[in-house]
């Protein structure tokens, strides 16, 4: 009875697993790295993830604002909730720091717990990754290949591309701004490719087109990547011209014009008005976290309060760890102290980022495979290394601050004798074995 | 909780310190190549100078995490 009773429930998870591979696969992902720009205004760029951040900020702000409105001495309700969660992260630290030590980084630790912790998780709401803003690549595309002046796509002297460029993006209906859920179409690449003309990359561009949008066959062993030579090209052209729903090109009109050699004729602008155009849509929200300018941020507010602790305990001479001319072996020594000082802005990096964007790449490529069920278990994994990611990310804030405000003239008697461990926190506030120290 | 923190804070730099020490040394060496054209010289140069940093710097934190912690103090 047992094994029919395990027997249905394995047969009932394929099953249910099956459907989801089979009929609820979400759309095929396009993984990029850096934050996508958003708006821009003035030099400022603000991309997905410093906009994911300031929301997170808010929220905090909103929870704190609440939770102390009407303070009591008596806590109930939201207030009795943040109190609670505020002193167990205050006994933890004060645990660890001691009890002046403790007051003094607390601000600081408890600031970048929250603000990881509430970022990490609001990321893994739905919206996330899934809707967004739209722009029309198509139309850029053209843009940077008629404009005497690119942007992107950077001319040599002699009148080349001088680096490769990807234009991404997929079929979409509509596109310029609008509001969109991701959609779920292959996504279609363009690329430009150095030592180029722009007339040349501009014939590919048009094949390009015929080809995606109006079933155009190339001839046999020819890619959109190499070379076309001028049949194709007017190939390409009257396929596109014969197909009312492909992109039109335009002889007339538009900005700029470039001149074909394939054709003979100066193309002015390409009109997607009556086909599906080339788009993309960039996610409004993405996890701040996974971007490694958020995360070297906070590495680097670490860092120097780190050395600003330091150097407030004990004055200058907290520089003499890192330069002591005293002997060859202490100037070595002092130079791997400085080392691992910098070091640790490096790990700090990118131990929050890789965890946090491996975490949205499985998080994504899991709905993609298996919707149900196992995008479940991956949520709740990711639920907790939110929460542990900024747990670590604070302490070992907080215990490099600890470290760099011990005088470093302990170290003598803290070398190999077990009987000096005093049962108080001594002047570094480690509890009881770490209070003597280096 | 707080008695394993600080040594488990210690020890997960270590990892890093080697992994980046070594690649820092390489990466190094490399722009010096590029720069003054004696292609492998540097590269190598790079790679023994941050190997050697790496274990010795690594060592040294050991050392240290085992002499601060060490014994019976964290154990319970």
């Amino acid at each position: 009875m047992k094994r029919v009773k395990i027997l249905a429930w394995v047969v009932g998870i394929i099953i249910w697993l099956a459907i989801g591979f089979l009929i609820a696969r979400g759309p095929q992902p396009e993984l990029v790295v850096p934050g996508e720009k958003l708006w821009q205004v003035g030099p400022l760029k603000i991309t997905n993830t410093l906009f994911t951040a300031w929301i997170s900020m808010i929220i905090i702000i909103v929870i704190a604002y609440f939770g102390t409105r009407s303070m009591k001495l008596l806590p109930t309700g939201f207030q009795n909730f943040i109190e609670a969660g505020f002193s167990y992260v205050f006994d933890q630290i004060v645990e660890i720091a001691g009890d002046k030590n403790g007051r003094r980084f607390f601000t600081l630790t408890a600031t970048i717990f929250f603000f990881i912790c509430i970022a990490n998780w609001i990321a893994l709401l739905p919206v996330f990754n899934a809707i967004g803003i739209t722009e029309d690549v198509g139309h850029e595309v053209f843009h940077e290949l008629s404009s005497s002046d690119p942007d992107k796509l950077k001319l040599a002297d002699n009148g080349t591309y001088e680096e490769d460029h990807k234009f991404a993006g997929t079929k979409l209906d509509s596109a310029g701004g609008a509001f969109v859920i991701k959609n779920g179409a292959k996504s279609l690449d363009f690329t430009v490719n150095p030592g180029e003309t722009p007339a040349q990359a501009a014939d590919r561009y048009y094949v390009f087109l015929a080809e995606k949008f109006a079933d155009f066959e190339l001839p046999e062993g020819a890619s959109v990547e190499q070379p076309q030579d001028a049949s194709t090209v007017k190939a390409a052209a009257d396929a596109l011209k014969a197909d009312p729903d492909a992109p039109q090109l335009m002889t007339s009109g538009g900005e700029h014009g470039i001149e074909s050699p394939g054709l003979g004729e100066t193309i002015t602008g390409v009109d997607f008005s009556n086909s599906q155009r080339f788009g993309t849509v960039i996610p409004l929200f993405r996890s701040a976290f996974a971007d490694v300018s958020n995360t070297l941020a906070i590495a680097i507010v670490s860092f120097i309060m780190v050395e600003f602790w330091g150097i407030q305990s004990l004055g200058i001479g907290y520089l003499r760890k890192f330069f002591d001319f005293s002997s060859p072996i202490n100037f070595f020594v002092g130079f791997l102290e400085l080392i691992s000082e910098f070091v640790r802005i490096i790990s700090f990096t990118f131990r929050l980022f890789g965890n946090l964007f491996g975490g949205e790449v499985l998080i994504v490529m899991i709905t993609y495979i298996v919707p149900f069920l196992l995008v479940d278990i991956v949520y709740g994994m990711e639920l907790f290394f939110g929460f542990i990611q900024a747990a670590i990310f604070a302490l070992l804030t907080l215990v490099f601050a600890v470290m760099a405000t011990e005088s470093h003239g302990e170290e003598g008697h803290a070398e190999g004798s077990d009987d000096h461990r005093a049962p108080e926190p001594g002047a570094s506030g480690l509890p009881q074995g770490a209070a003597q120290v280096h | 909780m707080t008695r394993w923190v600080a040594p488990a804070a210690y020890l997960l730099g270590i990892g890093w310190y080697i992994a980046i020490c070594i690649l820092l040394g390489v990466f190094i060496g490399r722009w010096v190549d590029e720069a003054t054209g004696l292609k492998p010289t540097f590269t190598l140069i790079g790679i023994v100078l941050g190997l050697l940093v790496a274990v010795i710097g690594g060592a040294r934190m050991v050392l240290r995490v085992t002499r601060r912690f060490g014994g019976d103090t964290w154990k319970e």
